[in-house]
């Protein structure tokens, strides 16, 4: 499984890197760059957390 | 008029495939180039008119003998991705096409140097729009749609399509739909928004059109003069394309030549001729540099004539990291630098981002500032190691391919003009002249560069 973000959807507000920090650092503009994607199975709820939790639905987990 | 019989009909030949009965000032001096000049003074051929020019409208096709002559005759999309046609119309056939498929010719033209589709349907819809239902017919598509970047495009698509009603054409229904005149309007995903009735801006996909476009269904989408082509081929065979000059391309295309030169406008031109044989049919005079394919595209550093040597083919061009792109040669003279030109193009494409993502809003401006000071030689080696600092933050991070097309020039121009760049170091610049007056970018967007420094 992957994790994916829509950067036309994404206004950098960070609630992803809190969450995913193996996953996600931010840039110095304050947008979420994706160091990898292949996500652990250890790491799905919180993948999925990030996914409800952006708050402009920028985040998707897909196969 | 009578329709003619197919055995009367001539196949058109050479440079004049496209632009075929437009005007009969076409001529140049070289028989495998056409001036088409553009397309104000110009009418649309009407149906008639292509008919007895072209012959009748062949139909019937199968996939299999659609795809075997698109192979054999080696078409590749005319928008600039320069990838074979019958592998894309591959990619749409196979999809899950259970619930339909759409196809879309794609008129946006937003490169601002380009004419070459706006004219070619003003000037003769027919030729896109028979491509566009052969296909149709092929695929069995739930929608045909033409994306068009003005008014006179959009009326004279509507009136070819109203003639073949009125001659009782049956064929796929075509709708016709409004790019805005923006630069990220022709954008793949930006034109299946359009055509879905949202905003014509780039939309973020994990799926390749071919597979999710229109309303999430298969969609062949391709440049409009892909689609003559492709009428054209099934007509008279892949054989008859490929007939002509021999090397790496095959047939002609269309070519927009603008900048310092004595007869700008649409060119067609055969396959095997050279940059400079375009040029001089151009009426270019002491070339200083020529940008290849579009502001997305790269530049040629013209040292002396024989760098103008090179095949107008994508094999050739690739040698020297170019390619057609969009079908445009934009040509500098010795009056101006051609740093300072691509400092202008870059800054003008960061006030064409279309604001959705960060990298793109935050990165480009700091890659036109930068850019800025290689070109105005106020600090140049400050300029470079920004450049080296942003354009990783910026690459391969947008919902779009902009910010990319934008950097790929930065680079092109680094690459071509070491020996300018060298100069600006020093603090000199080989044109003399302080003004600079770009030649390739559109009128009212001549911005001021100086401020784009101090941003
Ligand atoms: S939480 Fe969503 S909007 Fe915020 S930075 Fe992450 S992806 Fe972007
Ligand atoms: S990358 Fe730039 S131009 Fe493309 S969608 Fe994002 S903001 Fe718009």
């Amino acid at each position: 499984m992957k994790i994916v973000i829509d950067p036309t959807r994404c206004q950098g507000h960070g609630t992803c890197a809190a969450l995913l920090a193996e996953y996600i650092e931010m840039d110095k503009w304050h947008y979420p760059i994706l160091s990898r994607n292949q996500l652990k199975d250890s790491h799905l709820e919180a993948a999925k957390k990030a996914v409800q939790l952006c708050p402009e639905l920028a985040i998707k987990i897909i196969e | 008029m009578t329709e003619s019989t197919s055995t009367s009909i001539m196949a058109p030949s050479g440079a004049r495939r496209l632009t075929l009965g437009w005007d009969s000032n076409w001529k140049t001096s070289n028989p495998e180039i056409a001036f088409a000049g553009d397309a104000q003074s110009r009418s649309r051929m009407s149906l008639s008119d292509h008919i007895s020019n072209y012959g009748r409208i062949p139909t019937g096709f199968t996939y299999s003998l659609v795809s075997d002559s698109l192979r054999v005759a080696n078409l590749t999309g005319r928008g600039g991705a320069k990838f074979p046609f019958y592998k894309k119309l591959a990619a749409v056939y196979q999809a899950d096409r259970k619930k339909g498929c759409y196809i879309v010719a794609n008129g946006a033209e937003s490169e601002p140097l380009s004419i070459k589709d706006s004219t070619l349907l003003k000037t003769n819809p027919h030729l896109v729009i028979d491509g566009l239902v052969m296909v149709a017919e092929v695929l069995s598509a739930k929608g045909v749609y033409i994306y068009v970047k003005d008014k006179e495009a959009h009326s004279a698509v509507n009136a070819a399509i109203r003639e073949r009603k009125e001659r009782g054409f049956n064929e796929a229904k075509i709708s016709i739909v409004d790019a805005p005149a923006t630069y990220v309007a022709g954008q793949e995903t930006s034109v299946i928004r359009r055509i879905e009735k949202g905003p014509a801006l780039p939309k973020f996909s994990i799926d390749r059109v071919a597979v999710s476009g229109v309303k999430g269904q298969p969609t062949l989408l391709s440049n409009v003069e892909t689609f003559a082509h492709l009428g054209l081929i099934l007509r008279f065979g892949a054989d008859w394309y490929r007939s002509g000059r021999s090397g790496f391309d095959s047939g002609s295309r269309l070519v927009t030549v603008s900048g310092a030169v004595g007869r700008p406008g649409l060119y067609e031109v055969s396959s095997g001729v050279s940059v400079g044989e375009i040029l001089r049919e151009a009426k270019a005079q002491s070339v200083r540099a020529v940008l290849v394919g579009g502001y997305f595209g790269g530049w040629l550093n013209v040292r002396d004539e024989s760098e103008l040597k090179l095949t107008y083919d994508d094999v050739t061009l690739a040698e020297k990291k170019l390619s057609i792109g969009a079908g445009i040669l934009g040509v500098l003279s010795k009056e101006t630098c051609p740093v300072v030109e691509a400092a202008s193009i870059v800054d003008y494409l960061t006030e064409q981002s279309a604001g959705q993502c960060g990298p793109c809003v935050y990165g480009l401006p700091e890659i036109s500032t930068a850019f800025a000071r290689i070109a105005l030689s106020s600090n140049v080696d400050r300029g470079i190691s920004e450049l080296k600092a942003v354009i990783p933050l910026v690459e391969r991070r947008g919902g779009c391919q902009h910010p990319d097309g934008v950097i790929a020039h930065v680079r092109s121009t680094v690459a071509a003009f070491g020996d300018e760049i060298k100069l600006h170091k020093a603090g000199k610049c080989s044109v003399a002249s302080s003004s600079h007056q770009s030649m390739l970018l559109p009128k009212k967007s001549q911005g001021n560069l100086a401020a784009a420094s101090g941003r």
